[in-house]
């Protein structure tokens, strides 16, 4: 039977390569928190759970020019859909997620690759631990060792701070392009428009303002 | 899902008990996966940052917040540094930052002679301004912060961003100035006719 996986990447219609990525992982691991992070650069304190799947194309720049991630952001609480084969069908890489601050989420971790690969038979998978900020971390990186016994690649991450964040796309991007060398470049920043403001304009903005700056910033005791 | 033999739970707990290396690290990311067929053969291409024709003015460290009117609080956007650029022909100053290690581009506007920075409550390291920011390549009306290292770095930022301010103030006055005697020659040309 011909795998279609390996049919090579759909464009999305500017010639841009565009990649089927799945994350899996137990519900409150951090899947949906990493994914915002790419897309907005925000980091949601809130948990709240996802149903069913969504879809966020993540673009990067490569010194092999731009591809896209379609990152389907799966439901790890089971009661919010399970995992449908579906979900998995046609996924080019996969990132499995877990947190590390929860022992039970990496005992998981072999249902959810079982279930992945049972449908995508050869695809790069990368292992992530999130959470590792916190300060007290439960499973430590001795006990990680079930990427090596299925031949995955693992890091650390922490979503909150940002530690290795790029890291599980860098190395999906290297493998399906098959260049291991393949870097992150600058985004091309475009000239913005010009704007004028008129004093109208200005007094609504100002109101905005006004209630913003009476707004604390979060973690002032950030110490970047 | 959880199917756990108490062996392992064993075997965890004794782990647990023995000293953490810090060589755990670098074999802990040791790439172990099978050799896999790329997808897709790309050539290599040449980048452009789209900033080849400007002057950095200013650079630091930083990280900008978007405030999120709905929820009334602040989001984050990015670290990164944050650069006051001014174009080589045109001279117009714009402000830009990337975020670290994607560098995508999480700000992208002119600065607007009208906009000041202000103080945010309670944090003498950061500013807060009015934007029309096109970061993601659209308009974006928004309130925006950014936040510095400590109040020295946030203050030489105010002063770069109040010299360019300045600059773009005269320098739209000029250009009005020229498009309003341009404008004059065109009516010439026209009572000729």
């Amino acid at each position: 039977m011909a795998s279609h996986f390996q049919a090579g990447a759909q464009t999305d219609g500017t010639n841009v390569p565009t990649f089927k990525i799945i994350l899996v992982g137990d519900g409150g691991v951090g899947k949906t928190t990493f994914v915002k992070r790419h897309l907005s650069g925000e980091f949601e304190k809130k948990y709240i759970a996802t149903v069913g799947v969504e879809v966020h194309p993540l673009k990067f720049h490569t010194n092999r020019g731009p591809i896209v991630f379609n990152v389907w952001d799966t439901a790890g609480q089971e009661k919010f859909g399970g995992l449908r084969d579906g979900y998995y069908i046609q996924g080019q890489g996969a990132i499995i997620m877990f947190d590390v601050t929860s022992r039970i989420t990496y005992k998981n971790v072999a249902n959810w690759h079982r279930d992945l690969v049972r449908v995508c038979e050869n695809i790069p998978i990368v292992l992530v631990g999130n959470k590792v900020d916190v300060k007290d971390r439960k499973v430590k990186a001795k006990q990680i060792t079930f990427h090596r016994k299925k031949n995955l690649q693992y890091y650390d991450i922490s979503a909150k701070s940002n530690y290795n964040f790029e890291k599980p796309f860098l190395w999906l991007a290297r493998k399906l392009v098959g260049d291991p060398n393949l870097v992150f470049v600058e985004a091309p920043a475009l000239a913005p428009a010009e704007v004028h403001i008129d004093d109208t304009y200005k007094a609504q903005m100002e109101a905005e303002l006004q209630q913003a700056q009476n707004v604390a910033l979060p973690d002032e005791d950030d110490d970047m | 899902m959880s199917t756990v033999s108490t062996k392992e739970e064993n075997q965890e707990q004794q782990e647990e008990q023995k000293n953490e290396q810090e060589d755990e690290k670098a074999t802990l990311e040791e790439d172990y996966s099978v050799p896999f067929k790329p997808l897709v053969t790309l050539d290599e291409v040449q980048v452009t940052t789209g900033e080849e024709d400007e002057d950095v003015l200013y650079k630091n460290r930083s990280k900008l917040f978007r405030f999120d009117k709905q929820g009334s609080q602040w989001k984050e956007r990015g670290t990164g540094d944050v650069k006051i650029l001014q174009h080589k022909d045109t001279k117009k100053i714009r402000l830009l930052m990337r975020r670290e290690k994607t560098l995508k581009i999480c700000l992208n506007h002119y600065v607007n002679p009208n906009i000041q920075l202000e103080e945010n409550v309670g944090s003498d390291r950061s500013w807060v301004w009015n934007a029309i920011d096109y970061a993601d390549e659209v308009a974006d009306e928004c309130v925006l912060a950014i936040r510095f290292p400590n109040s020295e770095q946030a203050k030489k930022f105010k002063e770069a961003y109040d010299n360019a301010r300045t600059f773009m103030e005269k320098l739209t006055k000029e250009s009005d100035k020229s498009s309003q005697e341009e404008d004059k020659e065109e009516t010439k040309v026209n009572e000729h006719k």
